[in-house]
């Protein structure tokens, strides 16, 4: 019973981080259709950043909010500069972004080098719970990524932004046509989708030690949390596919290696992807 | 998606002073001085450069995909590894028969039977390219876990040695390829026809029906083709030769370790074939050779420096060439022979 309770713990943290890490991939992919191969390498820039920040002697608050804030406006640049022009050629956006990814990858190697880094945990300790102790550091990722979640559902639904980047999403011909600005709102998603993954890197970091690759782990993880959780359902997608996939895996870890448990995982996931191509929660 | 340099290559040839520097001579040129170079470049190349043809080789499995069947596949490195994985257990295991054929021959199956089972499965749903993509992506992740899980089998960070095949011809005696410029003639003429083989797959039906789906799926559709089909055909042929190329890297490098069928070696084949020109298949192969002897002469002088170029002139590719090189060159060529030419 106490083990039950404690895998269930784990998933639930492994599941909320998860949710965080693929968050400003689900927002570019869910609302403006970019795949966005570059997310992992914002999430190692926000990761990076955040480490140069602590360097200089910043907190890690701030640290981590500079950082989110320098990977958002670098997504701003890529999307103004760039990824613009190919709105109406999706597949060209996915072979830019991993353009995005190969050179940032490369330019983060030279400036950084390939050396492990790491940040100091700013909450330190565990929170006992009986059967398992959680490390409090997780736990406040994990609320927070809910709290995001939810911040991001009641601005969608409950404001007049919100109301303008569905309809965008319905019809965009028919926005454009009421006379909605598609090109900023397109520039601000998809900069927030940079910020959020930067952030995610950035809070990633005290629990992790840093190297130019650690983005990749999260690159095709989030893809799958993301499809399988169902591309339109933004929010609770989101989280039911990163249960799938985070959960998914520390369950099969019980038995098996990790690395074995996320390829079982990813090769369940390609199933669900071939049999619901919209994702689990998507209406037949 | 309609791109120039396909509808040209369908267009009727033309008699015209450049009409000799067509793809097939160019290639026949280049396959010629490439065999000539064991003469005078003994050493050190003609070790490496059969390595890059396979490389080469696996580039133009990618072409196949990208380039006619409009579909880019993430993760032929993934075959590629997998080949060189049969190899080496094949080669251990031994046999009455020479260990090598079979293992030649199983890498193939083994590829072409995975790619086929796995395109059939995506594109009897009708998987996106894009999905493909990820889905591709994945196989190379799982592939590069299972080598490094499953230690007892593929040794897991360690490697696998694999030893080099020799050509037994029954009664008539046997070659060894220990010393390199056997191994490098044995290579090159597997390479120069496959190349040929491929184009000329590819300038009939089974290239024109392809490119038909890449152009229009649906119009293939209700002529009665069975796209799905022809889709997965294509993949399981890409995916028995990535196999095939690297079953025979893998015996020619006598080692394979995990990091050769993972994500980062897969997409970098991507890159090469972008550059290149994913509508071409001596473009690929080129660009696989080229890019790969260039990273190695490169990355001993300015080993970051290099990648990062690389990773520019992907982007600028993919921006403003989209034909890559092979498409440039067609270009030049047409204005100055003065008309579409195949």
């Amino acid at each position: 019973m106490s083990t039950a309770l404690s895998v269930l713990l784990d998933a639930t943290l492994i599941t909320l981080v998860l949710a965080l890490a693929s968050f400003g991939l689900a927002i570019i992919f869910g609302l403006i259709g970019v795949i966005n191969m570059g997310h992992g390498a914002m999430l190692t820039l926000g990761a990076y950043f955040t480490w140069a920040c602590m360097e200089t002697g910043i907190p890690f608050v701030p640290a981590a909010l500079l950082a989110a804030l320098g990977v958002g406006l670098l997504g701003l640049a890529l999307e103004h500069f760039v990824i613009r022009y190919f709105y109406d050629r999706p597949f060209d956006t996915l072979l830019l972004t991993w353009g995005f990814f190969l050179i940032t990858t490369e330019i983060i190697k030279i400036v950084f080098g390939t050396d492990f880094r790491s940040v100091a945990n700013p909450l330190r300790g565990g929170w006992d719970l009986g059967v398992i102790e959680i490390p409090i550091y997780r736990g406040a990722v994990a609320a927070f990524s809910l709290l995001v979640i939810l911040a991001t559902g009641l601005v969608l639904f409950r404001t007049g932004l919100g109301i303008k980047i569905r309809a965008l999403i319905q019809n965009r011909e028919m926005a454009s046509l009421l006379g909605l600005n598609i090109g900023l709102t397109y520039k601000l998603v998809f900069a927030f989708g940079a910020f959020m993954a930067g952030l995610a890197g950035a809070l990633l970091t005290p629990m992790m030690s840093i190297d130019p690759y650690i983005g990749n782990i999260y690159l095709v993880r989030a893809f799958f949390a993301v499809t399988v959780g169902g591309i339109g359902q933004i929010l609770g997608g989101t989280l039911i596919g990163s249960f799938l996939i985070g959960g998914t895996e520390t369950v099969f870890a019980l038995f098996s290696s990790q690395a074995l448990a996320q390829t079982i995982v990813f090769a369940l996931a390609i199933l669900v992807l071939r049999f619901r191509p919209a994702g689990v929660l998507a209406q037949r | 998606m309609s791109d120039q340099a396909a509808t040209t290559r369908m267009g009727p040839s033309s008699p015209h002073a450049l009409v000799w520097l067509s793809e097939p001579v160019l290639a026949l040129v280049v396959f010629v001085l490439l065999a000539l170079l064991p003469i005078f470049l003994p050493g050190y190349v003609i070790y490496i450069l059969p390595q890059y043809m396979l490389f080469g080789l696996m580039a133009m499995s990618l072409v196949l995909m990208w380039g006619f069947a409009g579909m880019v596949s993430f993760g032929q490195a993934a075959f590629f590894a997998l080949g060189a994985y049969t190899m080496g257990l094949v080669m251990k295991a031994g046999g009455p028969i020479n260990p090598g054929y079979i293992g030649l021959l199983l890498a193939a199956l083994v590829g072409g039977g995975i790619a086929g089972l796995v395109g059939y499965f995506l594109f009897s749903a009708g998987v996106r390219p894009t999905y493909f993509v990820l889905v591709t992506l994945a196989l190379s992740i799982m592939m590069e876990q299972i080598a490094v899980s499953q230690s007892q089998i593929t040794g897991g960070w360690n490697g696998m040695y694999i030893d080099r095949l020799s050509l037994t011809f029954g009664r008539f005696g046997a070659v060894s390829l220990y010393d390199d410029a056997p191994m490098y003639w044995f290579v090159l003429p597997i390479m120069a026809a496959i190349y040929f083989g491929l184009r000329a797959l590819v300038r009939g039906r089974f290239g024109k029906v392809l490119a038909g789906i890449r152009e229009n799926e649906d119009r293939l559709i209700s002529l009665g083709f069975r796209t799905p089909l022809w889709k997965t055909a294509a993949f399981a042929l890409s995916g028995a030769l990535a196999c095939f190329a690297g079953a025979l890297y893998g015996t020619h490098a006598s080692f394979v370790a995990p990091s050769l069928g993972g994500v980062l070696f897969s997409t970098e084949v991507v890159v090469w074939v972008a550059i290149g020109g994913r509508q071409s298949l001596l473009g690929g192969l080129l660009a696989g050779i080229g890019v790969a002897s260039l990273s190695n002469f490169l990355s001993a002088i300015t080993p970051q420096y290099w990648q990062l170029v690389l990773g520019v002139l992907f982007v600028v590719t993919v921006l403003f060439f989209r034909g890559g090189i092979a498409g440039v060159l067609g270009r030049l060529v047409e204005r100055h022979a003065g008309g579409p030419r195949a």
